[in-house]
């Protein structure tokens, strides 16, 4: 019964995403952003679907994933600057490396209920930043990070300016492809159950535990992801890629834009991302005062964010027999 | 470790030292958590409202007055905020409340940074504060010229006193009664017809008054820039899920451990950067409700 | 055939024995009470039995196979499914969603890494569990949130969700508790209705339910299973009566 027909129309918002993207360094200037910063965007919005994986569908809110990041972001600089200025090998290496102690915390810190959880995570967010300006300061460059990379090279290609864009967005236009599929999947199903009704789930017969460590790994994998790419971006590694704030900003965005759609979080990275970017040339200093205060409103008004809203709007202006 | 009685003395008052700071903190958050289920993730924002309160209190009216006035003070943002907007969050999923007390930390932290700058604000210890102990006239059993500085034993003091007016107050009070009833099952006081409400929102002051305490006394300490805030934060959660979330005995206890862990362990620096976090683990691993937590609270 | 056989099971909370040394043979096909007054250990041994208690003593076999030491999920997997007090379901899910939820785990097992399957697959599945929901009388509520239905909606949902990977045996954990007449009528009829072979094993404390239902009934009382026979056997029992003394009945 699989059409072609269906296929674009299952996929409609993966394309209309990708239409939005890659059309980016052309309306992207219009609003006053500059380039460089879409490719920063694209980074996160990569992040950030991943994170929505683990919140959105089964509930559990990690304030460690900045250590994904971070962990692959410097194994990224470490292996451009000692191995090859391939940047294959060393995304790959990054990645595998923070995929195992994604597994590690993930045994760890998923036993415990949701509390537990997000407290676990945001020490091992904190261990980690202090470790890499500690003890892993040879390799990490500590307090003041990691330079000193080569061009990064795709190949025969340089990775440089419009052509890191192109290359980011076509990995984030995969990797929203596939977090849809996984969200139309049965996996998708029951990492969504996991957060109605963990209890009704297990006596249902799924090992809820397996799931979220699921979950777990492939949000981390796309934060990995991100860290490596950050990198092919602009050469440059801090401490502050593991700790606190950064593994903040990514829940940020993510409820600003709307947690569990997987476009919203999406949204919410472009807007916190161009918030503090460009408009916050008029704000200054207080860009975080006010996108904090804005947070606080939408969780406490529109716990859904953007996509709520967006939804409301729907509602009221264009309401339907039978809803969507 | 080779290490002389002298040392050693040293260690364990610098230990205590530490512990001290963490237990006002720690103390508070699991008196609310233990008694409204909220984690309270903008704790360290109100240890950093009282240590910037009270540093501007200080260099203009002198330390007395920030003694006075900081911990009533801290109360009543403490209530404000429990009656403003914790108590919309009790029915709410646990996350939300993680999430909206994030975001009132990050906005508390950013507001006192426009205020008050970025920079560290020197916070200079009262005259009759300063100096130096003599610890070699009160135990004899040091050798030669021991000194302690006196600003931190009167902080270990100060956190002594702290913690028995909490213990006194839970359990030789009516007030603390119900509390204690009300950690346990709070549905059921409702039930009763206790006047829940109220007694959450004197709680939350309660450990916001603590928080003040803190303030004060750990202001000169921990230094007052908008960083130190979230850096007290993380090791006091840790320190509170290590001790039992909900265990007030449990938060002190574990206060201690890991103040004289980091206190000997210092002169192994990298070590010394985790050693909160090792023993997290082991105890998740060992014993996950905590040293004195109650059973089956987050298993 | 006993298809469920408690055997000398024995658990004690602190000083509390919640169950001492319980014998209970539950026969295939069946609908067998439990009953008991307040405190007797009747959700003590449905906890045992799903997994969720480990007992100090004693084993439990079901068709065979031994039930101690297994996960819950494993337990439904062997095809055992429990109905809640209050009606376990997924609120923020469809009614269609929280029925495929059994479906697939019926076919895939406790855990599967099937993350990229596509709606074609899942297409006779999903017909499977649509044709569930309309056997319970659903069909309307398809698309509706779960956690917008009725409570007795809710409990026809959460039999469809138990029923839906085809249990062997499902245990009712007190099915009509705080049900008004009527909800107790229409879940009376919708167990009697059930002609599927499968053993059921209901704990409640409404008589009329008891005694509508039940082929054999077992009493428990301070963890001891003190009488057991059919309906009539119970009915009269002079034990039975003196440990409901003082027990307001519904």
């Amino acid at each position: 019964m699989i059409t072609q027909n269906n296929f674009w129309q299952h996929n409609r918002t993966v394309l209309m995403f990708a239409l939005v993207a890659l059309t980016m360094p052309l309306w992207f200037p219009l609003i006053g952003g500059y380039s460089g910063l879409d490719t920063k965007i694209m980074i996160f919005c990569i992040f950030v679907v991943g994170f929505d994986i683990l919140l959105g569908f089964t509930g559990y809110l990690s304030f460690g994933h900045a250590a994904f990041f971070g962990i692959s972001a410097y194994v990224t600089g470490i292996m451009l600057k000692n191995f090859s200025d391939n940047i294959i090998p060393a995304i790959l290496v990054a990645v595998l490396a923070a995929t195992v102690v994604a597994v590690i915390i993930g045994l760890l810190t998923l036993k415990r209920t949701g509390i537990y959880f997000s407290i676990l995570t945001l020490a091992f967010a904190e261990m980690f930043d202090s470790m890499a300006m500690s003890m892993l300061q040879k390799w990490t460059g500590g307090e003041n990070g990691l330079t000193g990379m080569p061009t990064p090279m795709l190949f025969d290609l340089k990775m440089q300016g419009d052509t890191v864009f192109y290359f980011v967005t076509l990995m984030a236009i995969f990797l929203f492809y596939m977090a849809k599929r996984i969200e139309r999947s049965p996996v998708g199903l029951m990492m969504k159950a996991i957060k109605c009704n963990q209890t009704r789930l297990e006596f249902t017969g799924i090992n809820a535990r397996k799931y979220k460590l699921l979950a777990f790994v492939i949000s981390a994998i796309y934060a990995a992801i991100a860290g490596a790419l950050m990198v092919v971006y602009e050469p440059f590694v801090g401490h502050e890629f593991l700790g606190w704030h950064q593994s903040g900003e990514i829940v940020i965005m993510s409820v600003i834009g709307g947690v569990g759609t997987l476009v919203g979080p999406m949204l919410g990275a472009g807007f916190m991302l161009y918030f503090e970017n460009v408009l916050s040339v008029n704000l200054g200093e207080q860009w975080l005062l006010v996108l904090g205060a804005i947070f606080m409103a939408v969780v406490v008004f529109m716990p859904g964010g953007f996509m709520e809203g967006i939804a409301r709007l729907k509602k009221r202006y264009f309401t339907t027999v039978d809803g969507e | 470790m080779d290490m002389t009685l002298n040392a050693f003395t040293l260690s364990l008052l610098t230990g205590l030292q530490l512990g001290s700071i963490y237990v006002l903190i720690a103390l508070g958050l699991t008196l609310i958590f233990g008694t409204l289920g909220v984690v309270n993730f903008a704790h360290g924002a109100l240890y950093l409202i009282a240590i910037y309160l009270a540093v501007s209190i200080n260099n203009a009216l002198g330390f007395g007055f920030a003694l006075i006035l900081v911990p009533p003070i801290l109360f009543i943002i403490g209530v404000l905020l429990e009656r403003g907007l914790i108590q919309r969050f009790y029915d709410r999923p646990h996350t939300d409340q993680i999430l909206v007390t994030f975001g009132l930390a990050i906005v508390i932290q950013e507001l006192l940074k426009w205020v008050f700058g970025a920079n560290n604000i020197p916070f200079s210890i009262p005259s009759w504060g300063n100096g130096i102990i003599m610890m070699h006239d009160y135990l004899p059993f040091l050798e030669g010229f021991v000194v302690y500085p006196k600003w931190r034993m009167i902080l270990v003091v100060v956190a002594i006193v702290t913690v028995s007016a909490v213990f006194a107050l839970l359990h030789l009070t009516r007030f603390g009664l119900v509390i204690r009833a009300g950690m346990r099952d709070a549905e059921m006081l409702q039930f009763l017809g206790v006047n829940i409400n109220r007694r959450f929102m004197i709680v939350f002051g309660l450990g916001a008054m603590i928080a003040g305490v803190a303030g004060v006394f750990g202001g000169p300490v921990t230094q007052v820039s908008p960083e130190v805030g979230m850096q007290l934060l993380v090791p006091s959660f840790l320190i509170v899920v290590i001790g039992g979330m909900g265990s007030l005995g449990g938060a002190v206890l574990a206060s201690i451990l890991i103040g004289m862990a980091q206190s000997f362990t210092a002169p192994y620096i990298y070590i010394n950067t985790i050693i909160i976090y090792l023993i997290t683990v082991i105890i998740l691993l060992v014993r996950p409700r905590g040293l004195l937590g109650a059973k089956g609270v987050f298993e | 055939m006993a298809i469920l056989d408690i055997h000398q099971v024995s658990l004690s909370f602190g000083g509390l024995k919640a169950l001492q040394n319980v014998n209970l043979k539950i026969e295939k096909g069946t609908t067998h009470a439990l009953i008991g007054p307040n405190g007797a250990g009747k959700s003590t041994l449905l906890n045992v039995l799903t997994g969720m208690l480990k007992p100090d003593d004693g084993s439990v076999m079901f068709d065979g196979k031994p039930l101690l030491n297994v996960n819950s999920y494993d337990i439904n997997q062997l095809g055992i499914a429990k109905v809640f007090q209050t009606p376990a379901i997924f609120p923020e899910m469809t009614v269609l969603q929280n029925v495929t939820i059994p479906v697939f785990a019926a076919r895939d097992g406790s855990f599967n890494l099937n993350m990229f399957e596509g709606r074609s697959k899942q297409r006779p599945l999903i017909e499977f569990a649509e044709q569930q929901i309309c056997e319970l009388g659903l069909e309307k509520h398809m698309y509706s949130l779960a956690g917008s239905l009725s409570r007795g909606d809710k409990r026809r949902l959460e039999m469809a969700i138990c029923l839906a990977n085809k249990p062997r045996l499902l245990l009712l954990d007190e099915p009509t508790a705080g049900m008004a007449r009527h909800e107790t009528e229409k879940t009376i009829e919708l167990l009697k209705s059930m002609q599927d072979g499968i053993t059921k094993v209901i704990v409640e404390h409404d008589m009329n339910v008891v005694f509508s239902l039940a082929e054999k009934i077992s009493v428990l009382a301070q963890g001891e299973i003190i009488a057991e026979g059919s309906p009539d056997e119970i009915k009269g029992h002079p034990k039975v009566i003196e440990a409901y003394l003082g027990e307001a009945q519904v």
